[in-house]
């Protein structure tokens, strides 16, 4: 009898525990139920009172803010970062007069939230943020509602054409709104100053004296310290699309096979030489900058900002090397998006008019490494770190050789196959040594496929398509 | 003893050692070998261990110096207690435990009678249930997740702490059966029938005699059902939104936050795990002295 005691007790506990789970299910989404149906009505109220003190005030800026607007979920894919999501959540959300719960989720699990919550006609989500290319899978089932309206009545904040013109995804209703924007920007070590070729200018590199500097740091170090986030999670597919191929042969994808982009993979394998053989594990740069083991890089400027945030006198950020047709740079833009059957839409129509307000938006960025999307005037109080980041990205978008690439814009669940694409690419020409004409060929063949399956128009830099974009 | 049985003894002793000695070289060869691979099988796992705790208690600089020190100098408390702090990581680590003991009260109530029919009766269809145990694993979860979130959403199990131990229940179920279905087997049934000879119904039979003695195989059982619902992401991660276990909440994060806070949450998710493995260790051990055996 003593000897299964223990058990004894330990099957009551969690008898008890089962017993008290399932009370508090079945008594809890009649409650809940309640709760949202009563903050959607109240939401609704306070939205129209605060439309009204709007009209009156004249002033747009905060006056949905100040009325409650009652629960919002916020399902997003951005900030997962732990300090990001935290400071977000307790130092930018926390002055919305309504109750957020921010909610972070990978790509794959956030997408089939969504689509199960409207399959099953019980959506809680009302607020969904995320990157450019993580709205398509959502609009071609048409799970989101036009936000045209509010688009019109946020006019005043000084959002870009551009980046309202990506939010409606190539179609004529605003999809979403845009929140925040990144890039990518070159990170060094000032160490590395010493080796810098003569007559280069660390601001205004062209390709090649970027990869002398790096032989340079070789030469005189012994090591290699130039790195490329070329990990399993490495952004160093948007490196390719964004800015060595742009550089290069002036487009992403039309000019794929063409005689420069031969000379950007030989261009690349010859700066491979000088790169740390870490780099195909590394991921976020900003890991091995603290260390030591790189002293050279070019990373997004959220995979970037711990090393400067923390160690600003030690790290500079430029920006990226230009190439033969430009500076190509890829601005990274996330956005907001109401589903359609939203609990608390009026709720999640006040969050996106606060979070679009310059002093929230500004608020944003000294959280996190992202930059606003609206008329913004950063305050000089700003974090070393975040400010060193703020003028290089200024200082690469206002450069005069400029040339923006957008990310993909229109390849809806063909995202991930157009990205392997470039990796391949890289794997066989850099790693596997492969030859380049015959890699480019083969690769050029999969790319059409996948733009054709896509049906996706050529976006910015390349040049207009009638039909979907093909490598020429 | 006469004196040539001592010459005799005398003259063997030295026979006996010289044969002796090369089988105790052979004999502490092995041990060595032995204590050799136990010794590298455990830094292999103490290690791993060792550096994810120093690091978690080493400022934030430290962790970027080169060569690594050994010991955390000065420790400190800053990202454990930043990561502690953030939002969300105490109320899902409550959820985890709940999630968790749910999971293995229930895998041991449906799993451990099916081991016991398994193991005592025989029954028409009886290899194919076995067998059908099995494919319950072959279905890969992440295939499943839309039509099981649209499932416990039209249930209202969607975002509860019971939907998702009922998941965990399921994919903990085969391993329980055939695990609890082995240590029955173990017992013999020889007792069992003397018990009911001697008057014990099937029930106070199956309480008296078998239980006792399946115990420590049981809790085996237990610790792998609590440890697989620990660990379980994805599952986690579907059915859940507001809600979320431990692993669902920070596992994501984690891969995108800075090292510091990966050694803090490494740290955080492991030692629960731990401490409840060296817990039950006692019944484990008495699992291997004795039923096992």
């Amino acid at each position: 009898m003593k000897r299964y005691f223990p058990l004894g007790v330990v099957l009551t506990l969690l008898a008890t525990l089962l017993l008290s789970a399932c009370g508090d299910n079945t008594a809890a989404p009649v409650a809940t139920t309640a709760a949202a149906s009563a903050t959607t009505a109240a939401g609704a109220v306070t939205t129209a009172a605060g439309a009204a003190t709007t009209a009156a005030a004249g002033a747009a800026t905060t006056a949905a803010a100040q009325a409650n607007a009652g629960d919002i979920v916020w399902l997003s894919t951005q900030l997962s970062a732990v300090q990001e999501n935290e400071g977000f959540t307790k130092n930018v959300l926390n002055s919305f007069n309504g109750k957020v719960n921010y909610i972070q989720k990978d790509n794959g699990p956030y997408t089939d939230q969504i689509l199960s919550e409207e399959k099953a006609g019980k959506v809680t989500v009302s607020l969904l943020g995320g990157l450019h290319g993580d709205f398509p899978p959502f609009i071609q089932n048409d799970l989101l509602e036009d936000l045209t309206p509010l688009a019109a009545k946020l006019k005043d904040r000084g959002i870009p054409q551009t980046f309202l013109d990506l939010g409606k995804m190539g179609t004529n209703k605003q999809y979403y709104i845009p929140w925040m924007q990144a890039t990518y920007v070159m990170a060094y070590n000032k160490k590395a100053l010493q080796y810098l070729p003569a007559g280069a200018d660390a601001n205004k590199l062209t390709y090649d004296q970027f990869r002398d500097w790096a032989a340079a740091i070789q030469k005189g170090t012994g090591e290699r310290k130039l790195g490329i986030p070329a990990g399993p999670k490495g952004l160093y597919n948007r490196l390719l699309q964004g800015y060595l191929y742009p550089a290069y042969t002036g487009g992403e994808v039309t000019g794929f096979r063409s005689p420069e982009a031969v000379q950007m993979w030989t261009y690349l394998k010859d700066l491979w030489k000088y790169a740390n053989p870490q780099s195909v594990s590394y991921e976020f740069m900003q890991e091995p900058l603290q260390s030591g083991e790189v002293w050279l890089t070019i990373d997004h400027t959220a995979r970037l900002i711990d090393a400067v945030k923390s160690k600003p006198d030690d790290f500079v950020l430029a920006p990226a090397p230009s190439g033969a047709k430009g500076l190509a740079f890829m601005p990274v833009l996330a956005g907001m998006a109401i589903p359609k059957g939203a609990p608390n839409k009026a709720g999640a129509e006040a969050l996106i008019d606060f979070i679009s307000t310059p002093q929230t938006q500004i608020n944003t960025t000294r959280q996190v490494a992202f930059f606003p999307v609206v008329k913004a005037d950063l305050p000089a109080d700003l974090a070393p770190g975040i400010k060193a980041e703020a003028a290089a990205v200024a200082a690469q978008s206002s450069a005069p050789n400029a040339l923006p690439s957008l990310l993909p814009v229109g390849l809806g669940a063909q995202n991930g196959d157009f990205n392997k694409v470039y990796t391949d690419t890289f794997t066989r020409i850099i790693l596997k040594n492969e030859d380049i004409k015959t890699v480019l060929e083969d690769e050029t063949k999969i790319m059409n496929n996948v733009l054709n399956t896509a049906k996706a128009p050529c976006w910015s830099p390349d040049p207009p398509s009638t039909g979907p974009c093909q490598v020429k | 003893m006469s004196i040539l049985d001592q010459v005799n003894l005398n003259d063997n002793a030295p026979v006996t050692a010289r044969t002796a000695r090369p089988v105790l070289n052979q004999r502490s060869m092995a041990r060595f070998a032995l204590y050799v691979l136990a010794v590298t099988l455990t830094l292999w796992i103490i290690l791993p261990l060792y550096f994810i705790t120093a690091s978690a208690f080493s400022t934030r600089d430290a962790l970027y110096d080169w060569p690594k020190s050994l010991f955390p100098n000065p420790i400190s408390f800053d990202t454990m207690d930043f990561f502690l702090n953030s939002r969300g990581v105490y109320s899902s680590a409550l959820n985890s435990l709940i999630v968790g003991l749910i999971t293995l009260a229930l895998s041991l109530l449906i799993g451990a009678p099916a081991g016991y029919a398994l193991a005592r009766f025989i029954f028409p269809g009886r290899d194919s249930y076995k067998l059908l145990i099995l494919t319950t694993r072959a279905f890969p979860i992440v295939i499943l997740s839309i039509p099981l979130s649209v499932t416990f959403l039209n249930f209202g199990l969607y975002d509860t702490l019971i939907g998702v131990a009922l998941v965990h229940t399921a994919l903990a179920l085969p391993q329980t059966i055939l695990v609890t279905s082995s240590i029955f087997v173990a017992v013999p049934n020889e007792l069992e029938e003397a018990a009911l000879t001697l008057g014990c119904h099937r029930m106070s039979a199956f309480t008296k005699i078998v239980l006792p003695m399946a115990l420590p195989g049981l809790a085996a059982a237990a610790i792998f059902a609590f440890v697989l619902s620990w660990n379980e992401v994805f599952a986690a991660t579907i059915l859940t939104s507001q809600n979320r276990t431990l692993p669902a909440q920070v596992l994501g994060s984690l891969s995108n936050s800075s090292l510091p806070l990966r050694y803090a949450g490494g740290f955080v998710l492991i030692v629960p795990s731990l401490l409840f493995i060296l817990i039950i260790r006692k019944y484990l051990l008495n699992m291997w002295g004795r039923v096992v055996k």
